[in-house]
């Protein structure tokens, strides 16, 4: 009896802490996807086990989002194995790249919010562009953003916008101010996070999205104080939107896609018409961290998935937005023609920068925020 | 000193010497893994929190006490407090709907009983948040929970049992529940009949027995459930954040993101350490309170 127990005990104790590392994720993917941290090779990559070491390409990054066919190939095409290690939130890969991911991944993928401290800590090479030929020919300029083209190459990106239920949502939503209407009460599902959150509300007062000024940060955190009113939950709230439970949802386009294909035929979901207000455009980059071992695979690779046809394939089985103006050209129409991904201000964009130390201002008010809603 | 008590002590060393063996082989694996995996980064962490948050979010190894001064902001004694709330209603959830649970398995012969812990046991089975995800599923707005209700004509229109206070209760007292019926089962299951008899010879009616018998005798057992479930409901955020939605902060939350997104170790340490603190003194405390110097562990 008492053993039984014991084991019980401990049997309960064990799926306890295992849940505990299982969090809820603010990442688009971690949220659409099922995304575990784990590590896993590809069918052809355990064939070419014991190979030469040169032969080998280390990627880090998230679940769920390149096709397995397509990794396969690469390995025929170059003889070589690719191992995957798999991310559960963003911060994982700036933990990796920060520790010196060099010694363990050959790319790494991360999101343009911490670029500027990644270059200035050093922790990334710097790219010969002219290696990834298809990336220069294919990728557009706008999103392969200037200021730190020279150390990544973009994968696919995430808006962040409104979209809401015509026939129940109580009014119209043509800007982010409209959010802070009382008559949408309890009415709104939230992407969470300092970071995006504060930039909706800096866009909303006028000022600039990556703003680092405390007068101004503290001035959105009121805004956001009146947003919070309106917000029934933050986190992946697609599914409340989908069954009714609430009407208006700031989220991922990839989220998005999600609610619309479940109500099929029914679809009442609309990407709220902005008239001026952009919108909020994050990207999933791949970068080099230092002193990786196998950096000419990892170009090769690189050039391999900017290639219009490859990513085209790739974007058919993980629909998501994508930089690559040749590749969404060549995907299929039902990819082209998805209503998550179809509104007329796409190019009316802002970007996530990096804030740098203000990072800090901006967990100050958010915790403001959150501590003080009740 | 006799020859005699000389020979003795040095027989004594060598038994010592000889004993250390066999405990070594018994306590040695344990050890060397808590101390591997539990007593070095414990130490560690609070290493960190006295650390400087470098540049580009990293650490770095500069001493510093920023992180404690930032903790003497009245926000952080805010949160704490909620996060105190919140372990307190549930361990008092979870002892009132915990004992006379674990009084009645215990009353039941032992194959009876044993059925019925796996029963308390098998929705541990899954992980907790696929129990999350389901409860959230059950009470949605078109869930069955809802349906149920509006067929039988009880309700008009649907009731938004979601993001409520009553459910993230009910998911947290859900998930503690089997850490307090535990270890008061194996409490009460020692309890000597003749000791309640004895107290009904002399008079005492059920009542009085239960207060000055059976709950002094089974407290034991009440105090290890209490540090079950309190400890690790004080710094939970899985369930807060998906049946709650998000909405408020705990103290788990945001030593979360100091680790995660906002990348300020040295502050999520010095949380962390703080949470040590409030729980070691309150174990102190409890068991003081409670004159328990043996704690029953099942």
């Amino acid at each position: 009896m008492k053993k039984m127990m014991a084991i019980g005990l401990a049997a309960v104790t064990a799926a306890t802490l295992l849940a505990g590392c299982g969090g809820s994720s603010s990442a688009s993917k971690a949220e659409t996807g099922a995304a575990a941290e784990s590590t896993s090779e590809t069918a052809a990559a355990k064939q070419a086990e014991g190979g030469d070491a040169s032969k080998e390409l280390n990627i880090y990054m998230w679940s769920d989002d390149i096709s397995e066919d397509l990794v396969s190939n690469f390995e025929k095409e170059n003889d070589c194995k690719v191992n995957f290690t798999y991310m559960s939130d963003n911060a994982d890969a700036i933990n990796q790249l920060t520790a010196g991911a060099g010694d363990k991944y050959d790319l790494v993928m991360t999101c343009d919010a911490y670029m500027e401290s990644l270059i200035k800590g050093g922790y990334l090479e710097k790219l010969d562009t002219s290696k990834i030929p298809n990336a220069e020919k294919n990728m557009n300029k706008t999103y392969w953003r200037e200021d730190i083209r020279d150390y990544c190459m973009p994968y696919l990106m995430n808006y962040i916008y409104v979209v809401y239920n015509k026939d129940t949502c109580p009014i119209e939503i043509t800007s982010y101010n409209d959010l802070i209407n009382p008559k949408l009460k309890g009415q709104i599902g939230s992407v969470d996070g300092a970071r995006n959150l504060f930039p909706i509300a800096l866009v909303a007062l006028g000022y600039d999205p990556n703003s680092t000024d405390e007068k101004e940060i503290k001035e959105a955190y009121e805004w956001l104080q009146k947003y919070n009113e309106n917000v029934a939950a933050y986190g992946s709230t697609e599914q409340n939107l989908v069954n009714g439970t609430i009407s208006v949802m700031l989220a991922y386009d990839g989220n998005t896609k999600w609610a619309m294909d479940q109500m099929g035929d029914k679809n009442s979901l609309v990407i709220a018409p902005f008239k001026k207000d952009p919108v909020q455009l994050g990207m999933d980059l791949y970068v080099i961290p230092k002193g990786a071992k196998h950096q000419d695979l990892a170009y090769k690779f690189l050039d391999y998935i900017a290639d219009a046809d490859v990513m085209a394939k790739n974007l058919d089985e993980y629909p998501y937005s994508c930089p690559n103006d040749a590749a969404v050209e060549a995907a299929s129409d039902e990819y082209k023609n998805s209503p998550a991904f179809n509104f007329d201000y796409k190019d009316n964009i802002f970007f996530q920068k990096d804030v740098g130390d203000a990072l800090t201002i901006y967990d100050k008010y958010y915790q403001m925020l959150k501590v003080k809603a009740q | 000193m006799t020859e005699g008590h000389i020979e003795e002590q040095r027989k004594e060393k060598a038994r010592r010497k000889k004993s250390r063996l066999p405990m070594l082989a018994q306590a040695g694996p344990v050890s060397i893994w808590m101390i591997l995996f539990v007593t070095i980064p414990l130490l560690f962490i609070i290493y960190i929190s006295f650390m400087t948050r470098g540049p580009f979010g990293g650490v770095v190894y500069k001493f510093s006490l920023e992180s404690y001064k930032t903790l003497l902001d009245p926000i952080y004694f805010t949160v704490i407090l909620k996060s105190l709330r919140v372990a307190l209603f549930t361990t008092l959830l979870c002892l009132l709907l915990g004992y006379p649970f674990a009084y009645y398995i215990a009353k039941q012969p032992a194959e009876r009983a044993s059925k019925l812990i796996m029963l308390l046991m098998i929705p541990f089975w899954t992980n907790s948040m696929i129990r999350l995800n389901s409860w959230m599923l059950f009470f949605q707005t078109a869930g069955p929970v809802n349906n149920v209700l509006l067929k039988l004509g009880l309700i008009q229109k649907p009731i938004m049992f979601l993001y409520t206070d009553p459910l993230v209760m009910l998911g947290l007292v859900t998930g503690m529940l089997p850490f307090a019926v535990l270890p008061m089962y194996s409490s009460i299951e020692k309890l000597q009949k003749n000791l309640l008899e004895a107290s009904a010879d002399l008079g005492a009616g059920p009542s009085l027995t239960f207060r000055k018998v059976t709950l002094p005798l089974t407290m034991p057992g009440i105090v290890s459930a209490i540090i079950l479930v309190f400890i690790p409901s004080l710094g939970t955020y899985t369930v807060t954040d998906m049946l709650g939605g998000g909405k408020v902060l705990y103290i788990g939350n945001i030593i979360k993101n100091q680790f995660g997104s906002i990348r300020n170790w040295p502050l999520g340490a010095a949380l962390s350490v703080l949470l040590l603190a409030i729980t070691a003194l309150l174990i102190f405390l409890y068991t003081r309170f409670a004159h328990v110097d043996e704690l029953e562990v099942v």
